[in-house]
């Protein structure tokens, strides 16, 4: 005490009883702190819980429902309905039929938007001559172009292919000139004044330097491919995974609906896992 | 007074500018802004020049247009008495950052200059080789550029631009974005450079201290528009080195700059 009195100033000016120092700033949690990191175990365990969650709500949910007539099937019946599917060969047919749809039709489109996108990324005329054509049309839903293009292309596999190419090419020019766009403009210098011309600074600059941003771009737009294949199937078709959801809903097979729509999304999440692991085998300087 | 102005003879500069001038073009029938009015500059073989000024005098667009990446509302610029109507590797420019490829390891981005120039497979790996060991990257040939420190990708960027074998030099602020440490070091290692391969240097920078350490002459730009506000002789010679900080002659140069500097600035 007379210690204190002597040194005096620092403990005079500090309020409250004597005793250990007040700790400075708050402890955050790992679990709330804004662009935290987690530890991968954690990650991986939050991740589990989500799904855990899904999947617990949906059964719960499905069992405080169920009646005479099924309006949500639980885990059980959908998977045992998708075993049926599978047995009969009816699923294998749709998915074949779906994905081919889909395949072709997508790879068209992002065939199409790499040319198109890296132009306009590169060249100030084409993307002056192009911006305005596209960013009007964009606007038009491709879902209202299926009348105009089953009276143009009849019922069978064309319309079906033009749909999913009209409703995705849009999106992949776009964003794939924007990808084209953010090359460094003194990484293109550069390359001009180490004797590279105009064609080799686009294929040995541009496109390697994209590409990455390319697949992000194809997995990203490949679920608008999706949706345009639904429209198309809802419509007219003979297979494919969409028609097997409409012709289950006119027999009120609502356990094969949800088995129909696990299949969406696990191609959605296959797709997803490939073309991420493309990006990284082929572009491993973009890694995180 | 240039070296050799008034000899007659062999004496075409490298490097002549004569009333280089940009002007951006303005928008809604605004007048445009004027970034360089009337450049009058000469650089002789193998003598290192800088161009100091602060930022918005015009002198990364003149750097640009020397190089062939821009082009001159008027005047004239001449290598070798030939005019430069476009980029070319007769001309290796450096810049501040974002210039190397990524996706390519140390090695293949200094090689790149020679597949455009269709070196040969043998003489490329040689020259790759030679060039690793002039920066001294030789362990770090398969590197890839995420993986070096600024320092390290610059001299990258450097070797890569020497590798074509150019005629002339551009560098613009290639060691701006550098810690102070490490810029020293990158400024010996360019003298270094010089001096082995005999290269003409036309180097933009806004350190005064820099500018006065590596070259033999020094203009100095004044901003909006850019001129050539005066131009100044380093006594030094080709006699550089650390000691040359702690000349006085060293540290009035410096004040002399950077008083044109400030009243040249608005």
């Amino acid at each position: 005490m007379s210690d204190t009195a002597v040194t005096g100033e620092p403990t005079a000016t500090r309020t409250g009883a004597p005793g250990p120092v007040a700790a400075r700033g708050r402890r955050q949690s790992p679990l709330l702190r804004l662009r935290g990191e987690l530890e991968g175990r954690t990650r991986l365990w939050l991740g589990v819980a989500g799904v855990a969650t899904l999947l617990v709500g949906w059964e719960l949910a499905a069992r405080a429902l169920a009646g005479d007539s099924i309006l949500l099937p639980t885990i059980g019946q959908t998977l045992s309905a998708l075993q049926e599917l599978a047995r009969s060969g009816e699923l294998w047919g749709d998915l074949g039929a779906s994905l081919r749809r889909v395949g072709i039709g997508y790879a068209v489109s992002l065939a199409l938007g790499i040319v198109i996108g890296v132009a306009m990324g590169s060249l100030a005329s084409a993307e002056a001559s192009l911006e305005p054509v596209f960013g009007m049309v964009r606007y038009i839903p491709a879902s209202a172009l299926t009348p105009l293009f089953l009276l143009w292309l009849g019922i069978d596999e064309s319309p079906k292919l033009a749909l999913i190419v009209v409703g995705t090419v849009f999106y992949n020019i776009l964003m794939v000139a924007d990808v084209a766009r953010s090359v460094p403009t003194p990484l293109i210098n550069a390359s001009y004044t180490l004797g590279a011309g105009r064609l080799t600074v686009l294929r040995r600059v541009i496109l390697p330097h994209s590409w990455p941003g390319i697949i992000d771009v194809a997995r990203i737009n490949l679920a608008a491919a999706w949706l345009m294949l639904v429209v198309a199937e809802l419509l007219a078709a003979d297979q494919g995974l969409a028609f097997r959801i409409v012709r289950a809903q006119r027999f009120r097979q609502v356990d094969r609906m949800f088995a129909l729509l696990l299949v969406f999304g696990l191609i959605g999440v296959a797709s997803d896992l490939a073309l991420r692991a493309i990006k990284s085998w082929s572009s491993p300087w973009a890694r995180a | 007074m240039g070296p050799g102005l008034s000899a007659p003879g062999p004496a075409v500069p490298k490097l002549r500018c004569v009333g280089v001038t940009k002007q951006f073009p303005g928008r809604r029938r605004q007048p445009g802004t004027v970034a360089l009015d009337g450049i009058d500059l000469e650089v002789a073989d193998n003598e290192l020049v800088c161009i100091v000024g602060a930022s918005g005098c015009g002198k990364s667009t003149l750097l640009n247009i020397v190089g062939g990446l821009e082009d001159a509302t008027a005047g004239t610029v001449e290598v070798d008495g030939a005019p430069v109507i476009g980029p070319g590797p007769d001309r290796g420019m450096v810049f501040q950052a974002y210039s190397l490829y990524p996706w390519k390891t140390v090695a293949e981005n200094i090689r790149f200059g020679l597949e455009c120039a269709g070196v040969p497979r043998a003489l490329r790996t040689e020259r790759v080789q030679e060039l690793l060991g002039i920066v001294g990257l030789t362990e770090f040939a398969d590197t890839l550029p995420r993986d070096l420190s600024g320092g390290m990708r610059q001299r990258v960027a450097i070797a890569r631009a020497l590798a074509p074998e150019p005629d002339m030099l551009l560098l613009d602020e290639p060691f701006g974005a550098l810690d102070a440490q490490t810029k020293q070091v990158l400024q010996d290692f360019l003298l270094t450079v010089w001096q082995r391969t005999g290269a003409t240097i036309l180097m933009v920078t806004h350190d005064v201290d820099e500018a006065v350490y590596l070259s033999s002459r020094v203009y100095v730009f004044s901003s909006r528009p850019g001129r050539v506000a005066e131009e100044i002789e380093v006594p030094f010679g080709a006699q550089r080195g650390p000691l040359v900080r702690r000349d006085p002659r060293f540290l009035d140069l410096r004040d002399e700059i950077q008083d044109h500097l400030r009243t040249n600035v608005r």
